[in-house]
């Protein structure tokens, strides 16, 4: 369970950064006035540091 | 006048970051490991900077804000990247720091050599390495060739500007070591920001109210700008994610980012830096506002000019002042990752060259020696090949972009997978690096893949398919990396 948990923290992110790219390409809908792709792409980089924290917390590192 | 101003403030900018960053030498005794991986004393914080430092150099700049102004969305790749590699980072990091602590390397051919036991492949490594790195160094004197011409406006020779600026950096290096690599980021990490905030969010508000009415604007003059091309497209999604791939695993590879892996206090600086670097990366966003600002501003620019497209809309629209801090900002972003570069290619030839293959320089007094006279060496050398053979530059730098990047999989097995063998790993990395530089040279991009990526996939199978076929790494195995 923990191990499905401490592999998602990481692919998700990574995954939606990469391969699911080709999926948000796209203008509409704009955010704050932002193009969707550059608002999806900024979103997760933001979420990042958030995953990998809590993978930092599972593991016992902080 | 004015432009003496500009001149004025470049210069203030260089010199009080070296005199500050010579501040770091105050209570340190030097010694190889104090010189190349800064005792291996540095804290998440300080190492933070460092990194920030010496990844985001005058063309991570230039060049995003001039793809977002020539491509548009594929210049999107620059935030995404460096996050997917901290993703992978975080587990990836501790296992070198071991490596390095366990057996006191100082640079990354030590690492293989631990790693592989092979003085062969080691010392391929270091070749590789250094050959891919020179160039880069070279590529730094151009980019500070472009802030003096745009400062000086032909007060005085930039190109005589960039030789006494650097050979300032070679003294510097010569002195200081990594600490002072570290210490001079402080300074230029608060400038990038500082001017960043300027051009990204200064420049959008004063011309266009707000940046979604930028957005509104560019959407009406380049329709396609906001997005990636088709699937197989030049530049399309399929190139964005091979690059993005690609760049991410692979960004990390080089003697420059293996010694700064190793000047961590423990591992848990590392794992605290892959968190804490995505962040770094968010600043990206405002060059790209820079970058579709200057579109609309100073429309019609190409290659190198589209580059430099923000520094036309600053020098054409704003004060003096103004100029002289961001093409400051702008040297520094030149020079600091130019020490990075030159101090580890210097400990690789020093190390692993002169030290492992001819025995000169092996203990400490010696090696600090060889490595500071390497440094002297090699800044030289970089300087007379952009001096003499700047034209060729362009092929010698598909070696930097596509070569260094072929070293991961040698990490990343050497980490996870205890049947890698060492002449699967040299394999790889041969074909790889072959592969890539024939595709990368021919321009050739099946299915608008990025030929590094192909090359890399290339690397990966031939490593894995070799390694089953041979037996595994002699001598001494290190564990591989667990939790």
């Amino acid at each position: 369970m923990q191990q499905r948990l401490r592999f998602l923290l990481a692919a998700i992110p990574f995954a939606a950064l990469s391969v699911a790219v080709p999926f948000v390409n796209r203008v509409e809908p704009r955010v704050l006035g932002l193009p969707f792709l550059l608002v999806w792409i900024a979103f997760w980089v933001i979420i990042t540091p958030a995953c990998i924290w809590t993978l930092g917390r599972i593991e016992k590192h902080w | 006048m004015n432009a003496a101003l500009a001149l004025g403030i470049v210069a203030v900018i260089v010199i009080g970051t070296v005199s500050f960053a010579l501040l770091s030498l105050r209570r340190f005794t030097m010694s190889p490991q104090e010189y190349i991986v800064g005792g291996r004393g540095f804290g998440a914080v300080f190492l933070w900077v460092l990194l920030a430092g010496e990844i985001y150099t005058s063309f991570t700049f230039l060049g995003a804000a001039g793809w977002t102004y020539t491509f548009g969305a594929p210049a999107f790749y620059i935030m995404a990247y460096g996050t997917c590699g901290y993703i992978f980072y975080y587990f990836l990091f501790p296992w070198i720091w071991r490596l390095g602590k366990e057996h006191n390397l100082l640079t990354l051919p030590d690492l293989i050599q631990v790693r592989y036991n092979s003085r062969l492949l080691s010392t391929i490594v270091s070749i590789i390495a250094v050959v891919a790195l020179i160039p880069y160094i070279t590529l730094q004197l151009s980019a500070l060739n472009t802030f003096l011409t745009v400062a000086g406006h032909g007060l005085i020779d930039p190109v005589i500007g960039a030789c006494v600026a650097f050979v300032v950096i070679i003294a510097f290096v010569f002195v200081t070591g990594l600490r002072g690599t570290a210490w001079a980021s402080i300074i230029k990490d608060a400038l990038v920001i500082g001017a960043l905030i300027f051009v990204g969010v200064a420049i959008p508000i004063q011309f266009f109210g707000s940046p979604a009415t930028l957005f509104d604007q560019v959407l009406r003059a380049h329709p396609d700008h906001l997005v990636l091309g088709g699937l197989t497209a030049p530049k399309g999604t399929l190139w964005y994610v091979s690059t993005v791939l690609l760049t991410g695993l692979g960004f990390f590879s080089g003697p420059q980012s293996i010694a700064a892996i190793f000047s961590a206090k423990d591992e848990n600086v590392l794992r605290r830096n892959a968190m804490l670097l995505p962040i770094y990366q968010l600043i990206m966003l405002l060059v790209f506002f820079a970058g579709f600002s200057a579109l609309l501003i100073v429309p019609g620019l190409k290659g190198t000019a589209a580059d430099q497209s923000f520094l036309a809309v600053v020098s054409r629209y704003y004060p003096t002042w103004v100029l002289g801090f961001v093409t400051g900002t702008g040297a520094l972003c030149a020079l600091v990752p130019s020490t990075a570069l030159l101090l580890s290619s210097a400990s690789v030839v020093a190390k692993n060259i002169a030290g492992d293959l001819f025995n000169i320089g092996t203990d400490e007094r010696g090696r600090l020696r060889v490595t500071r006279l390497m440094v002297v060496v090699l800044g030289l050398g970089a300087l007379v090949l952009w001096l003499f053979y700047r034209t060729q530059l362009v092929d010698l730098l598909l070696l930097t972009y596509n070569g260094i990047s072929q070293f991961m999989p040698a990490y990343l097995f050497g980490a996870y997978w205890k049947r890698t063998t060492t002449i699967g790993v040299a394999a790889g990395i041969v074909t790889g690096i072959t592969l890539a530089l024939i595709l990368a040279a021919s321009s050739i991009a099946p299915f608008g893949l990025n030929p590094g990526f192909v090359g890399l996939a290339a690397n990966i199978i031939v490593l894995v398919g070799v390694s089953l076929l041979s037996q595994p790494a002699r001598g001494t195995l290190p564990e591989p990396a667990g939790n």
